[in-house]
């Protein structure tokens, strides 16, 4: 290796990561089907079948603020939250969800999620409380990684994106 | 024995309810608290021989709960059940006193790894 391409790797390291370079799809699903497991019901499975979400959905996230920074987004069909919230309730599940269940319940399993991302990444990070309601924006689509998933015959999509625009390209002064 | 369960989610206080019962801990008094600053009070006037507490919660965290109880004096076994699995995290929950951090996602399998000779 030439001095330059050691100066080059290291310009190239010292840039922000984004999340493709830190993590996959399979951890990503693997991370997923544990959750689910744990939370929804060892019966149940998450099938890696992509299919279209309704117009009507809910987004429930937490947001990871560290070396890379970006939130870990669960979206599903509104109907689809609302199974998921039976479903951790189990047998205390209500005839009539309050918006409230599904808050906490959807929001909770975006919090499992996110926390093992979390300690999937590289160097020290912190972990938001979720939140619930309208998916926050990608902002760069190269810092995304995304999986289409099946429950229940339902789509479920997660999604880990960076929360910060893409760096300008640099000048080369040399071209 | 008397087991207080913090969590903001009342959802995941019954996971960890239920998952008590499912690893065969099933015969315990359970008292729950919605925060940290909740967790605190209810050592205090509850006076639980165990606290299973989340880590990220409004109001005071459970780290921030653990502090607060070790400086007043309180020896409460103390453990947490949260999200935070990292080593990073572990470490912050040894070095403040905690017995054990039992990551979510969990099973009745790592309750009982975890639990047995704590609850008797």
């Amino acid at each position: 290796m030439t001095v330059f391409e050691t100066a080059e790797r290291r310009r190239v390291g010292d840039a922000r990561p984004v999340i493709t370079e830190l993590i996959d799809g399979t951890t990503v699903q693997s991370i997923a089907e544990e959750a689910w497991i744990s939370l929804v019901g060892e019966e149940e499975v998450l099938v890696p079948l992509p299919a279209e979400l309704p117009a009507d959905v809910l987004s429930s996230w937490v947001d990871v603020v560290g070396p890379w920074t970006g939130s870990v987004v669960l979206t599903a069909g509104r109907q689809t939250a609302e199974e998921l919230t039976r479903a951790l309730l189990r047998e205390s599940a209500p005839e009539v969800l309050e918006e409230e269940d599904v808050v906490d319940a959807f929001g909770e399993i975006a919090n499992v999620v996110g926390g093992s991302v979390k300690a999937a990444l590289p160097g020290q990070s912190a972990l938001s409380l979720p939140s619930v309601g309208t998916s926050p924006e990608v902002r760069n689509t190269a810092d995304v990684c995304r999986i289409d998933l099946t429950w229940r015959g339902e789509p479920v999509s997660i999604s880990v994106q960076g929360a910060l625009p893409a760096l300008p390209v640099p000048h080369d002064p040399h071209p | 024995m008397k087991i207080l369960i913090a969590d903001d989610s009342r959802v995941m206080r019954q996971i960890v309810i239920r998952t008590l019962r499912q690893a065969g801990y099933d015969d315990h008094e359970i008292v729950e608290a919605e925060d940290g600053r909740d967790a605190y009070d209810k050592v205090q006037s509850e006076k639980p021989d165990l606290v299973l507490s989340d880590w990220n919660m409004p109001n005071m965290t459970g780290m921030e709960c653990l502090e607060a109880l070790r400086s007043s004096g309180s020896t409460v076994p103390f453990g947490f059940v949260t999200s935070e699995g990292s080593e990073e995290m572990r470490g912050k929950a040894a070095d403040a006193g905690a017995m054990f951090l039992i990551a979510k996602p969990f099973t009745s399998e790592t309750f009982q790894d975890h639990l047995d000779g704590v609850i008797v």
